[in-house]
């Protein structure tokens, strides 16, 4: 939970709510991007303690990372641009909290299949994670695939600037969309998988 | 039909949607970590490796992402 009285507007905490440690430099990283972070999260939580609480998990997540990146390496590189990384974790992060919310309330079997697609907030919800995840397990040559596909250029530009055909280029870039759609399918399997279960476990604790 | 059955992924619904959320998601009015405009127009024009940590920058920034698809759609005019 935030706390005042830094040099930021804001201050973290140095341990996160599971007790795990942050290191100083994350932290600093953590509350430059606190204000985004409050900004972004308030759309989709609307609670400013669970997204400082968020902030911190992912800060202590990310101090584990650089740890063991000092450790693996002898000469060891840090993560450039900290606060941005900081940040995209937060972002997949909280889409990981919001995207369990959707799951409980439509776990319920009253979804609107026959719905238009953008009707359903959980829907468009999706969407995001999608777009996230895609570009988030994205190589750089990918990435700059979906830029310029986004800005409407043909697979054949695109495929020309990176020295592939035009089919080339679409594959290459249909795959990313693909894993990025399974991880998020297989994802939300999980999440109604351990709710059923938390369900189940709710109701034996009740029957008993 | 199955209460979770997805729809198949429209890219032209994927992209449009794409650059609509990615253009007001990430508002950075501070402007934290982004890379001068040249290093945007180098990523147009010559994208490489080195360039991995401005498309990264431009995952999570609103202005940035703007700018950079200006400046893409000013290269496709050409």
């Amino acid at each position: 939970m935030a706390a005042n009285g830094s040099p930021h507007s804001f201050r973290l905490n140095a341990v996160d709510r599971h007790g795990r440690n942050i290191d100083p430099t994350v932290l600093a990283a953590a509350e430059e991007v606190f204000p985004r972070a409050l900004d972004h999260g308030l759309k989709l939580l609307g609670d400013a303690a669970v997204i400082a609480n968020a902030l911190e998990e992912v800060a202590a997540v990310v101090s584990r990372v650089v740890a063991r990146t000092v450790a693996a390496r002898t000469d060891p590189v840090p993560i450039k641009n900290l606060p941005g990384y900081i940040f995209r974790a937060f972002v997949r992060h909280v889409n990981r909290l919001k995207r369990k919310q959707l799951v409980l309330v439509t776990s319920d079997g009253n979804e609107q299949a026959s719905a238009p697609r953008w009707a359903d907030p959980s829907r468009e919800f999706e969407m995001k994670i999608l777009v996230d995840e895609c570009l988030a397990q994205c190589d750089f040559v990918t990435q700059d695939m979906f830029w310029r596909r986004v800005q409407g250029f043909s697979w054949a530009d695109i495929g020309r600037i990176h020295g592939l055909t035009a089919h080339a280029a679409e594959v290459r870039f249909r795959h990313a969309l693909q894993r990025a759609h399974v991880r998020l399918t297989n994802g939300r399997r999980q999440l109604e998988t351990d709710d059923s279960a938390r369900l189940d476990r709710r109701a034996e604790a009740h029957n008993a | 039909m199955p209460k979770n059955k997805r729809r198949d992924i429209n890219e032209d619904e994927f992209f449009g949607f794409a650059k609509s959320y990615l253009s007001e998601a990430f508002p950075n009015p501070q402007r934290i970590g982004c890379p001068p405009e040249s290093d945007l127009i180098s990523m147009a024009t010559c994208p490489n490796e080195r360039h991995a940590p401005v498309s990264e920058h431009l995952t999570g920034c609103s202005p940035c992402f703007n700018r950079y698809i200006n400046i893409l759609a000013d290269l496709k005019r050409k």
